[in-house]
């Protein structure tokens, strides 16, 4: 018997909401708004043609970290939502034959509920059975639309954590040629910022770090090319970090940010200096194609690969499952 | 010797809603780097089989391979149009080998429930042996199991056992193989399942031996020849515990030509050609099988009345044809002389008035007189106008021997002879329990010619179903080859219990009897290499594929290679080399001496008399018999030489 069952048993009311599945980083792991950069190539911001890939610009090792979330309201007591959540992340290296395989994965499935506004009845049954409860503040509880916002930026919080965790650990392990791709913001974390050879892959857009004729060039890039690298401070840490945009497919006839890619790397000269050369290998990522992902124009087939594997390993919903008539 | 390994999970079964396991077929995946193909054997178990720890062994008989790719133009686009450019993506795609497999068995058995979502592993020795439910007669206290080869899917090697019961009666009984001619298939794995069968027939069954027709070229006539084996071929016989040497026993029989004198055969090389016997046949031995050389337009009760008269009333008796002439009816001389006598009175002594003889018609009688004495015209050699006959030994049959009756070169109609009469006396024998054997292993190729699924109703063909479908009840047992399976009639096929199946053609595949085949098991079939059959037996509830080893034997081919067929020898030399074979003694000058200025049909006679006889003294034996013969008889026997040929009365409209 799962822990919201035995609350529903206990006098809970049954729910079966699950918003809609989150996989790999969103809109919502990046700051929104202005964030001016300070370019560190070119004297303004140019586009640079990326070459097709040579022999040898493609890392023979390479490790692809990803995470995803689940969560889902499981009872109510009485306006009180109680949600379940799943995170999980894995690490897949690549092999010489091009075949990933999982070296590292965590995943952590816990509760969220406002413990101090749960009924005397339930909170001791909720504490004995769940075994992992991550409390949220109770203020919001009335207000179920709010709530559920709160809920969400929890879950995120920790599969960030899950990820973080597992990219220190990823990084300290790697080879010593093997690089480090991740899905989203590499400066979240600044430990694994410092790495030369960890790359951030961010496939939304919300912070805007150009301006004017920079901002247009870099939202008209041509499929194959980059723009000129900048300096941009990210995260909760504001750490600093270098970054480029490059454009995988033409978005002409489709919209500004089809194809487009921003690259996050260390700060540091070498970054620039590797900046062609690590576009050209990208650029290579583009095949095979991630679908049937939504954004497969951004989605690098490994990543896709990584959400793919977590979701073919995470439980089944247990939204689904409820929704099933009760004896 | 049973191996039996730690098993280590090779795949997972896995079942969806549109793909579920049923208790007759299941669904699992491997690693994309596995050794399973079709027709490997695996075991269901381990974790997610149940409380209960059931077990499911299972044939593979489909494989899927697929990637994640959504369609395949997500291919090209991400190739851009350049199938060079589609190997170059640094990450290969997530694919899978997805296998459908067919159940052999489930333990418990009842009840029977679908296959549970278990660990796959591959099959051991042990474990096919229970698959195959092999169990029952491999480990019981009278062992009945026999080798048909090894199963080799996957890396295994395991053998794989027939039931004697079921091969060689009397549960079920009989074989048949089919597959494309020319790949050296189908007489070699019947070579190599006598081998086994003589190698591990139960001792509690009694004796076994077999009667193989070669009907084509040398195939068969070199069984007691040592072929070239590789050492792996050693090793499966070692395997499978057959041994690796030629038939100990063969005995081959081949019909004089029409000299009457050398072997119609091509093992005639002076090193093998001693030990042929001469297949010889009179009057006697035709007549009771009068009717195989009546097509069908001759069948009907007139003509079969006389031929029983003839077989009741004449043959071997002294009989008074009604005109003054007494006759004694033992050779076709003797019968053209009756015919004659008969159609003469009629003409004669009756003035023509009346066309009736004993109350047969002389229409009818002539029409028996022309099919008669036209085989031994057509099959001079293997039928004699004159004289005794040379036959197998039919009170006589040996343990573990394989007796060859090479017809390659006989004329059709005396191929269904030799057939029709060599099986009836089998059954005839065994009846009586009286051929020195309990069960007989006859070997007949080319099925297509002698049981045709459309055709007339051939004796031979009547012959053969007889067999088929009351065989197994006498210890007689058809082996059967063809190319064409579906061309065989449905109840000589279809009555054969166990099944084996060479490299078929694509358009025999596709005939309704493959319908029960998967696609890929099809497929499979078309390609099968060399060595390579798939088995079907009543204890195997899907077909197995195994492999044997070549056989022991040299092969037809090669043997002519090895021992080139000798030119026929002028007619005294090859009664020297008759004599000199029955006694060692004889003076190749004193029997030409002995012959010289001799009728040859004399000569014939005493030198098959002292073949029959076999005395202490052949040439003396052959000199009297020779003198009595010419000396008392003379004029007979040149009568005998002018049986006329039947061209002069073949104006007659019959």
């Amino acid at each position: 018997m799962t822990w919201w069952h035995a609350l529903i048993e206990a006098g809970a009311v049954p729910a079966a909401y699950a918003p809609p599945p989150s996989v790999g980083a969103s809109a919502r792991d990046e700051a929104v708004g202005n964030a001016p950069a300070d370019l560190v190539e070119d004297a303004e911001l140019e586009t640079h043609a990326v070459a097709s890939p040579l022999a040898g610009v493609i890392p023979r090792a390479v490790s692809f970290l990803n995470g995803i979330e689940r969560w889902s309201i499981v009872a109510y007591d009485g306006v009180v939502q109680i949600v379940n959540a799943y995170v999980a992340a894995a690490v897949c290296r690549r092999d010489d034959r091009g075949v990933l395989h999982a070296t590292f994965e965590r995943s952590r499935a816990f509760a969220v509920a406002p413990i101090d506004r749960v009924s005397p009845t339930l909170r001791p049954l909720l504490e004995q059975m769940a075994p992992d409860i991550e409390p949220v503040d109770g203020e919001l509880a009335g207000q179920p639309a709010r709530y559920l916002e709160q809920v969400e930026s929890t879950v995120r919080r920790a599969r960030a954590h899950l990820e973080r965790e597992l990219a220190e650990t990823a990084t300290a392990s790697l080879g010593a040629e093997e690089w480090l791709v991740l899905d989203g913001l590499l400066s979240r974390w600044p430990a694994v910022t410092r790495h030369p050879r960890a790359l951030g892959v961010i496939k939304s857009h919300g912070a805007q770090f150009l301006e004017g004729r920079g901002l247009e060039r870099a939202l008209t890039l041509p499929a194959g090319y980059r723009t000129s690298v900048f300096a941009v401070r990210g995260g909760h840490t504001r750490t600093e970090v270098y970054s480029w945009y490059l454009r995988l497919w033409p978005w002409e006839g489709n919209d500004l940010l089809y194809g487009l890619l921003r690259v996050e790397a260390r700060a540091d000269r070498e970054t620039v200096t590797r900046a062609s050369a690590v576009s050209s290998w990208l650029w290579a990522e583009r095949a095979p194609l991630a679908t049937p992902a939504t954004r497969w124009d951004r989605l690098l087939y490994p990543l896709h690969h990584v959400e793919e594997y977590l979701k073919a390993r995470a439980p089944r919903s247990p939204a689904v499952r409820s929704r099933l008539p009760v004896a | 010797m049973i191996d039996k390994a730690i098993p280590i999970a090779i795949g997972r079964v896995v079942a969806t809603e549109l793909k579920p396991a049923t208790p007759h077929q299941f669904h699992f995946w491997t690693p994309t780097d596995t050794t399973i193909g079709i027709g490997a054997i695996v075991r269901v178990g381990g974790l997610g089989t149940g409380d209960e720890g059931r077990v499911v062994y299972g044939v593979v008989t489909e494989g899927f391979a697929y990637s994640d790719l959504a369609t395949p133009l997500h291919d090209v686009v991400g190739a851009e149009g350049d199938p060079t450019r589609a190997a170059e993506a640094p990450t290969a795609r997530q694919q899978i080998r997805y296998w459908t497999a067919a159940v052999l068995r489930q333990t418990p058995e009842e009840p029977l429930q679908p296959v549970p979502l278990g660990q796959v592993y591959l099959a051991d020795d042990a474990d096919v042996a229970q698959a195959l439910r092999m169990d029952g007669f491999l480990y019981s206290a009278t062992p009945t199991a026999i080798p048909v080869g090894l199963y080799t899917s996957a890396g295994r090697d395991s053998p794989v056992y027939l039931d004697a019961d079921f091969l060689l009666g009397p549960e079920a009984a009989h074989l048949n193989i089919s597959g494309v001619s020319g790949l050296a298939t189908k007489t070699s794995a019947v070579e190599f399942l006598l081998a086994s069968i003589f190698a591990h027939f139960p001792a509690h069954k009694g004796r076994v031996a077999a009667v193989c027709f070669n009907v084509k070229g040398p195939d068969l006539c070199f069984l007691d020849q040592p072929g070239d084996l590789s050492d792996e071929d050693r090793r499966r016989y070692e395997r499978l515990g057959v041994p690796s040497t030629p038939f100990e026993r063969v005995q081959l029989y081949a019909p004089l030509k029409a000299d009457g004198v050398n072997l119609n055969t091509l093992r005639t090389h002076p090193d093998l050609v001693d030990d042929v016997e001469p297949l010889t046949w009179g009057l006697q031995e035709v007549v009771d099988y009068a009717e195989v050389l009546l097509n069908r337009d001759d069948i009907d009760a007139k003509a079969d009345a006389f031929i029983d008269f003839l077989r009741d009333r004449v043959l071997s008796r002294t009989f008074d044809d009604g005109f003054g002439t007494t006759h004694r009816v033992q050779t076709f001389a003797d019968l053209d002389r009756l015919f004659r006598s008969i159609f003469d009175g009629l003409e004669i002594t009756a003035g023509g008035r009346s066309d009736t003889w004993r109350t047969h018609h002389i229409a009818t009688m002539r029409k028996v007189r022309n099919r008669l004495l036209n085989i031994s015209t057509r099959c001079k050699g293997l039928v004699t106008d004159d004289g005794p006959s040379s036959d197998l030994p039919w009170n006589e049959f040996k343990d573990r021997t394989v007796y060859v009756i090479d017809i390659a070169n006989v004329d059709p109609l005396g191929q269904d002879l030799v057939f029709a009469r060599v099986v009836s006396k089998l059954r005839e024998q065994l009846e009586r329990r009286e051929l020195g054997v309990d069960a007989v292993v006859v070997f007949v190729d080319e099925l297509n010619k002698y049981a045709p699924g459309d055709g007339p109703d051939t004796y031979v063909k009547k012959m053969l179903l007889d067999i088929s479908e009351r065989g197994r009840y006498l210890g007689l047992v058809l082996f059967g080859a063809e190319q064409f399976r579906s061309q065989v009639h449905r109840r000589v096929v279809g009555n054969a219990g166990t099944q084996l199946f060479g490299r078929m053609d694509m358009d025999e595949l596709a005939t309704p009897g493959y319908q029960v085949l998967t696609p890929a098991t099809k497929s499979k079939l078309a390609t099968l290499p060399i060595g390579e059959l798939m088995v079907r037996h009543p204890h195997f509830t899907q077909p197995i594929f195994v492999r044997f080893p070549k056989p022991p034997v040299l092969r037809g081919r090669d043997g002519v290679e090895r021992f080139p067929p000798a030119a026929d020898v002028p007619f005294e030399d090859a009664v020297v080399r008759q004599l000199v074979r029955l006694d060692r003694r004889v003076r190749p000058n004193q029997v030409k001496d002995l012959i010289a200025d001799r009728e040859q049909d004399d000569v014939r006679r005493a030198l098959a008399a002292a073949r029959r006889t076999r005395p202490d003294d052949v040439l003396a034996y052959f000199r009297k018999v020779l003198g009595a013969r010419v000396d008392s008889d003379g004029s007979r026997a040149r009568e005998h030489q002018a049986v006329p040929p039947l061209n002069p009365i073949s104006g007659e409209p019959y």
